[in-house]
């Protein structure tokens, strides 16, 4: 009998072949945990226990199962009561299980042993309860490795769907906050969950997202990146059109503007759609800081965007191509530095380039004692000796390293590295075609950011189209008294702050001194 | 999805067989920093160019090593100036660029002559700038463009930078291709160009040491006049800043007077000016009104003297106005008698002013240039004594 035919099977009434059954379909897993015992005394009613150690807590079981069970004397006979039935008296006196669901056929069965509950066979019942006592080894609850904050909550995501979930429902104690859930991969039933607040989020969208989600065919999603890749809007462009994230704060806030979030189980990291461009460029410490401070650090990191993007092109276009743009007396000093260099400034600047990502490829892996050796005998090497032994010019090096630099000081690691990658293919057009070729392959990126949508959501927006309104969070973060209003993309519900919030003495005085 | 290998194919062909056309690195040029015209045999025309060493002028930069020279200079000859550059290229071991040139000194004799193809040159090539500054000297150009001058490492460095930072003396017009091609082109002005020359000013050691120094160095000073293309007289020292209020140049100078009372002298700085020019005519005479008010600081006073400030101002004014008047005078004296020669301009005023008359004067605009009435007005108003709260009194009465 093939296994998908044995899955469809319903429950037998004989236990024992039940409990057979079972044990042939999983393959007698050496973590397949089976307790026999007898209930009700009067009538000695066999019953089993099956869950997999290890994902269903023994001390629950021992506690809320079999202890009650064991020890409680049943006065009323059930051996002639059905299967609900037996579940009312096993829920209101036997079992303190929080969740008693019934199954009746295989597949659920083995779905609920795999997803950590205890099956509960009674003899003579083609029925079985699935009694919810999960309860695994988790991580607890850490600071996140990405997207740490100097000023702001320190709690980050962990592999567990249900405590993700719980941690962004304790920033939104709104009752119209929605979670869908449903399992995604055919092997490995992974939980996905959808997270948005009703009457913020365009309904469009959570239609969208489902939509998405249900067209996956897959057999495994071991993290939230098989998802996002899935879903994706352009899945052939450099650029993120889904945003992953560790913190908690973030999805809250995601939320609040009318996006919908994305909980796989298993990974930390919950994805975010729809996601803008700039939303790359903000971090939690925007809000947790002055307005001033945090519309300064964004513009230093728009600035790191456009070194890492292109520093390194215009470097070779100007050197190769535009002597006459250098001033003089830059032109004179790299000259001096180029004097005894053998290569063309195109190669010596892949060179450099393909050295500092190697250095940075190499301490990202390596245990962090070899990674510091890594990094001091990468910049000792690529640093000095090469200058020394001429084979790269100094200023060439200060332009590798302030590229890097920059592109570390764009806060979301995934999207400074694509845009490290979009740097190559402007590196090699400005190297062979000068200002044709940097504007060319510029201009392309422009034109293909713009066409860019994220879930339905122009990609450069507010920019490309325009939006007055939602500029107040973009390139600069007005103060919170000024942002009377959510973002364009909110659906009803738009004011998210009060009028007059700017606080002032005279207004305080108005209201205190008021005869 | 065969769009996408092809497009690759395209790029990389796009790519690999274009090869880098038109690639030159920087270190593949010679840096033309500055540039001698003089005139050679023959009716030839002989360029000195002065060439960056990079490695050299820039010490650590690099790697150093090599003839601590900062500079090549080298000449070439040529029927034209073009094929004079062409000709540098004979011995130059990298492609002469243009691009960085920040001086063309010309010399007196080819400037008498006619600078026309120099300005047609230097306008038409693509590399050159037009911000690049154009002089004249009175000696051999080649024997100014190898002069190690200032204190910059490239002496076309020096030269350029004495021009950004000479409006505190006010005694040399900003000369670049760019006021000298308007300059020639426009109808009814006359170009103008700085003057440098070389001068003992310099020391070094271990010489004999002759009372101003031994080493020459580029001075500029005055300014050569154009009648179209010809150079056809020069204005020294005090009639050059007489020139520069009419180009609008002034922005400070230093101006030293002496000191009516006792013997010193004290110097003024001008700090703010206003300069105007109105045309008139009145029965088919024209005449010019020139009014100059200027605000100046008290920047040196050499007298110990018993007035206070308001009284010292009141005597100093007077002589400041009269120095200021004397330069314009000595300046219209000499352009209006000497030259007859209109090289400020005053075409420009008064057509702008009367268009409907200009009709009436502009053929004989040279004729009538020298008898034109000219008033010059000048106050000047002492209001800063700098640091000093009260006047250096006498020590003993």
């Amino acid at each position: 009998m093939q296994l998908e035919e044995k899955l469809e099977q319903d429950f037998f009434s004989c236990l024992q072949q039940n409990v057979t059954e079972i044990e042939s379909i999983l393959g007698s897993p050496s973590d397949l945990v089976k307790r026999d015992f007898t209930i009700v005394e009067q009538v000695n009613l066999d019953a089993s226990l099956l869950y997999i150690d290890g994902l269903a807590d023994s001390d629950v079981i021992e506690n809320t199962i079999l202890r009650p069970l064991l020890t409680n004397e049943m006065n009323e006979s059930i051996t002639a009561l059905s299967s609900e039935q037996i579940k009312q008296v096993l829920t209101k006196k036997g079992l303190q299980v929080p969740s008693i669901s019934i199954v009746a056929n295989f597949n659920d069965g083995i779905d609920a042993i795999l997803a950590g509950n205890a099956l509960l066979f009674v003899d003579q019942y083609k029925q079985a309860f699935s009694l919810s006592v999960q309860g695994w080894e988790t991580r607890g609850i850490e600071e996140p490795q990405s997207d740490t904050v100097l000023r702001g909550p320190r709690d980050g995501f962990v592999e567990s769907i249900r405590t993700n979930t719980a941690l962004v429902r304790r920033r939104i104690r709104d009752p119209r906050f929605r979670i869908q859930s449903m399992q995604i991969g055919k092997r490995s039933k992974t939980d996905i969950a959808i997270t948005y607040i009703e009457g913020l989020v365009r309904e469009d969208l959570v239609d969208e997202v489902l939509q998405r989600l249900n067209n996956i065919e897959i057999d495994a999603v071991l993290e939230s990146n098989y998802i996002e890749e899935l879903i994706d809007d352009s899945p052939t462009s450099p650029f993120l059109t889904v945003q992953g994230t560790e913190r908690p704060d973030k999805i809250a806030a995601g939320m609040y503007e009318g996006k919908v979030a994305i909980f796989v189980d298993n990974t930390p990291f919950v994805l975010i759609v729809p996601t803008h461009f700039w939303t790359f460029f903000q971090t939690s410490d925007d809000y947790y800081t002055h307005y001033t401070t945090a519309s300064y650090f964004r513009f230093i990191r728009y600035i790191a965007f456009i070194i890492s993007l292109t520093l390194p092109s215009f470097f070779v276009m100007l050197v190769s191509f535009h002597q006459e743009m250098i001033p003089t007396q830059l032109a004179l000093t790299i000259a001096a530095g180029r004097e005894i260099v053998p290569l063309p400034v195109l190669i010596e600047a892949l060179l450099m380039e393909t050295a500092f990502e190697l250095m940075r490829e190499a301490g990202i892996r390596m245990p962090k004692p070899i990674g510091q050796a890594v990094s001091i005998v990468g910049s000792l090497v690529v640093g000095q000796a090469a200058v020394d032994a001429g084979i790269v010019s100094p200023i060439m090096v200060i332009v590798v390293a302030t590229t890097g630099i920059a592109s570390f000081a764009i806060p979301d690691y995934l999207a400074s590295v694509s845009i490290r990658l979009i740097r190559f293919p402007i590196l090699i057009a400005s190297g062979f075609l000068g200002l044709l070729g940097f504007a060319t392959t510029f201009v392309l990126l422009v034109i293909h950011a713009i066409s860019l949508r994220s879930f339905g959501e122009p990609y450069m927006a507010p920019y490309f189209p325009f939006n007055s309104r939602d500029r107040q969070d973009t390139m600069i973060r007005k103060p919170f008294w000024a942002i009377e209003t959510r973002p364009a993309d909110v659906k009803g519900n738009e004011q998210r702050a009060g009028k007059n919030q700017k606080p002032s003495p005279n207004k305080r005085r108005k209201t205190r001194y008021k005869r | 999805m065969r769009i996408i290998p092809i497009i690759s194919i395209i790029f990389f062909v796009l790519v690999t067989l274009t090869g880098c056309l038109g690639k030159e690195e920087i270190s593949d040029l010679a840096l033309v920093t500055a540039v001698g015209i003089d005139k050679g045999e023959q009716e030839n025309i002989l360029i000195t160019a002065q060439i960056a060493r990079p490695a050299e002028a820039r010490g650590d930069a690099g790697a150093g090593g090599g003839t601590g020279e900062p500079m090549w200079t080298a000449i070439a000859e040529g029927k034209t100036i073009f094929e004079a550059i062409r000709n540098l290229a004979r011995f130059s071991s990298r492609r002469v660029y243009w691009g960085h040139n920040m001086v063309i000194v010309i010399s007196e004799e080819i400037a008498e002559d006619g600078i026309v193809d120099v300005i047609d040159f230097f306008t038409r090539n693509n590399e050159l700038r037009m911000r690049t500054w154009i002089l004249v000297t009175e000696e051999k150009a080649r024997d100014l463009i190898p002069v190690k001058t200032g204190i910059e490492v490239l002496p076309g460095e020096s030269i350029d930078h004495l021009f950004r930072y000479s409006p505190i003396v006010a005694e040399a017009p900003k000369s670049d291709a760019m006021s000298l091609s308007m300059g020639y082109l426009r109808e009814y002005t006359h170009p103008y160009l700085a003057l440098v020359n070389l001068k003992s000013r310099g020391i070094a050691e271990g010489e004999d040491m002759p009372e101003f120094g031994n080493l020459p160095q580029a001075e500029l000073s005055g300014t050569a006049l154009f009648r179209d293309d010809k150079m056809v007289g020069k204005l020294k020292d005090r009639e050059s800043r007489g020139f520069l209020w009419f180009i609008g140049e002034v922005e400070t100078a230093i101006i030293p007077i002496e000191f009516p009372e006792g013997d010193g002298n004290a110097s003024i700085e001008l700090r703010d000016n206003s300069f105007q020019l109105t045309p008139k005519y009145e029965n088919g005479e024209v005449s010019f009104d020139i009014t100059l008010e200027t605000v100046a600081d008290l920047v040196e006073l050499g007298v110990p003297t018993g007035k206070s400030y308001d009284e010292l101002f009141t005597l100093l004014e007077p002589i400041l106005e009269d120095y200021i008047q004397e330069d314009i005078e000595m300046l219209l004296n000499k352009l209006q008698q000497e030259y007859q020669l209109d090289s400020i301009g005053l075409a420009t005023y008064f057509r702008a002013k009367f268009p409907q008359y200009w009709d009436d004067v502009k053929d004989d605009w040279d004729e009538l240039f020298p008898d034109m009435a000219i008033v010059v007005n000048v106050s000047a108003e002492i209001t800063n004594p700098q640091l000093f709260r009260l006047p250096t009194k006498p020590v003993k009465e």
